[in-house]
């Protein structure tokens, strides 16, 4: 009987063991860049045509008012977005900020914006696991999920973030460059990060703010992040905080966001006014009842991905527009 | 010593009852002629892993790949190093403490089988949790030396804790008096075998910069690579609101 129940107990030490192998093993990818050991390029997929959005705007279009740069959650494996509602959400947001330049071909789990189904060795491999993510079953899909989770784990790592961190600000500025932003005039950023990309948005102002005049503000949609010096850097952090995400007990892993530990950065940005907590009623992290959910309400009222659209399209244009109050 | 040899479990079986601190173990390898190597074996396994473990600071002064074998290898030699200092505080200590002298082969295997936990010192490079292993790893190290000890050498388990305590704090001391030279051979060697001053300390990654001047922007251009992929996913046929594509935010 003993031997049995510890046999049975091998099959999750083993699946454990393996993890932590492959998490141990994760951050030479960004140690490794930082050595130089994989070259200094940043790589952008020139299949990406994100939607029916031109590259480069008109030239005879007014110059932006703002870039806005989406963060996809963890789900990605590339610039291009596997999601509907995903897509649904940023041709919404375009239409209604004309002024903005929204941007998200972007893959914030990669060093140097190498799309997993482009690297060298293990392209094969992500290929396989992102036609099970597709096709099903799903299980398989939830190794790209796993990976990028561990990249959103370096990224908030005290030894690694300010790595990853400047590496993503890189791929952020490129980004942006290549839709004609310059960073010598101060038109406004801002990151939209959704689930564990709000982290990477966060992480990734202390190095922005250093390199451009622009003001920068995070938007963190239902973001899973850790007590970060970029919350500080920013100019404004806004947390849309969905009464149904479930996710966010992530944030019990992270000290700095346990609201008795007074002097971490989240803390000091909430009490200094720097952030801001923007209740979202009714809302889940993801799925039809989530942040980007088409369903109308029951009692007919907007569906939650028109409510977000409009809190996050009310926070640009405040911030845009000058004398103009916060939204609350 | 040959005279009525105990069976000796393999290899794989001595750690996992090292890591499970089986008070068994520490006699059964004191008492057989392979004993000292498989404690030598484990001592050698955690020098790797603890070397690995600690290998960030490598990399954060850009030490290339070749070099980064080289300076490993230099602190797997130094953690071997480490170990028969320790061995030898522990056996000197334990002298004197219990007023009669331990036998060296002895104590070389039991504090070699008390390394067994540091094996999983490479999975300190967990990102997020590497400091929580660290942890886990430190207290269970502790416990290990003072279990061997107690079981080991037969020391009373009050004798085992002073032992190991003073032992602690000889090292300390010796590394800020006579120690400090071997510290610095130790670290010109480092210097040497990877081929880059290490200047960049681990607590300074927060101060790193890559582009010193703040118009390195005007590169980007040259560094920008095209690669083409295939789409994702066809064009949506309908708008199937079931598909299972959309759980995937």
């Amino acid at each position: 009987m003993f031997t049995a129940w510890n046999d049975l107990l091998l099959l999750p030490l083993a699946a454990i063991i393996i993890f932590l192998f492959w998490a141990a093993l994760t951050p030479f990818e960004t140690l490794g860049w930082w050595a130089g050991w994989f070259g200094d390029s940043i790589y952008h997929d020139a299949t990406s045509t994100e939607g029916s959005i031109p590259l480069h705007p008109p030239t005879h279009a007014a110059p932006a008012r703002a870039y806005v740069l989406f963060l996809s959650g963890i789900g990605r494996v590339s610039g291009q977005t596997l999601s509907y509602r995903e897509q649904g959400f940023l041709d919404r947001l375009r239409q209604r900020l004309p002024g903005a330049v929204v941007i998200d071909n972007i893959f914030p789990y990669s060093v140097n914006n190498l799309a997993l189904t482009g690297q060298p060795i293990f392209a094969r491999l992500w290929q396989w696991a992102l036609q099970r993510k597709l096709e099903g079953p799903a299980l398989a899909g939830y190794l790209i999920n796993t990976r990028n989770m561990l990249q959103v784990a370096i990224a908030a790592d005290k030894r690694y973030g300010p790595i990853y961190n400047q590496a993503m600000a890189e791929v952020m500025l490129d980004t942006i460059m290549r839709y004609d932003f310059d960073p010598e005039r101060p038109v406004p950023i801002f990151l939209i990060g959704y689930s564990g990309a709000g982290q990477i948005a966060i992480g990734a102002v202390t190095y922005l703010r250093e390199w451009t005049n622009s003001p920068i503000y995070v938007i963190s949609l239902g973001g899973i992040f850790s007590s970060d010096p970029g919350l500080l850097a920013a100019d404004h952090v806004y947390h849309l905080w969905g009464t149904k995400d479930k996710a966010q007990i992530w944030r019990l892993l992270m000290p700095g966001r346990w609201s008795w530990l007074a002097t971490s950065e989240w803390n000091r940005a909430l009490r200094q006014g720097r952030a801001t907590i923007i209740r979202m009623e009714g809302m889940g992290h993801t799925g039809r009842g989530g942040y980007l959910g088409r369903h109308p309400a029951p009692d007919g009222g907007p569906s939650h991905i028109e409510r977000t659209v409009e809190t996050i399209a009310a926070i640009i244009e405040q911030a845009t527009t000058p004398n103009a109050t916060p939204p609350t | 010593m040959d005279m009525a040899q105990p069976e000796l479990p393999g290899f794989l079986e001595t750690l996992r009852l090292a890591l499970r601190l089986e008070p068994s173990i520490y006699y059964l390898l004191q008492h057989h002629r392979l004993g000292l190597a498989y404690a030598a074996l484990i001592v050698l396994l955690a020098g790797v892993s603890e070397s690995l473990g600690q290998s960030v600071v490598l990399f954060l002064n850009r030490v290339r790949p070749r070099r980064f074998v080289l300076a490993l290898s230099i602190t797997t030699v130094s953690h071997i190093v480490g170990y028969f200092l320790w061995t030898l505080t522990i056996w000197l200590v334990g002298s004197w403490l219990t007023q009669q002298a331990q036998p060296w082969h002895a104590v070389a295997v039991v504090v070699g089988l008390a390394y067994a936990p540091q094996i999983f010192a490479f999975f300190e490079l967990t990102p997020y949790l590497g400091n929580l292993i660290w942890g886990v790893l430190s207290l269970w190290s502790m416990i290990a030396i003072v279990v061997a000890l107690h079981f080991g050498l037969g020391m009373a388990t009050w004798q085992a804790l002073l032992v190991s305590s003073l032992g602690w704090i000889v090292m300390q001391a010796l590394r800020r008096t006579v120690g400090r030279p071997i510290l610095h051979l130790r670290a010109a060697l480092q210097r040497r075998a990877a081929g880059v001053p290490l200047t960049v300390k681990k607590q300074d990654v927060a101060a790193l910069r890559r582009h010193p001047v703040r118009d390195w922007y005007k590169q980007l251009e040259a560094r920008r690579r095209s690669v083409r992929l295939s789409p994702v996913r066809k064009p949506p046929p309908s708008h199937n609101e079931q598909s299972h594509v959309h759980r995937v935010e």
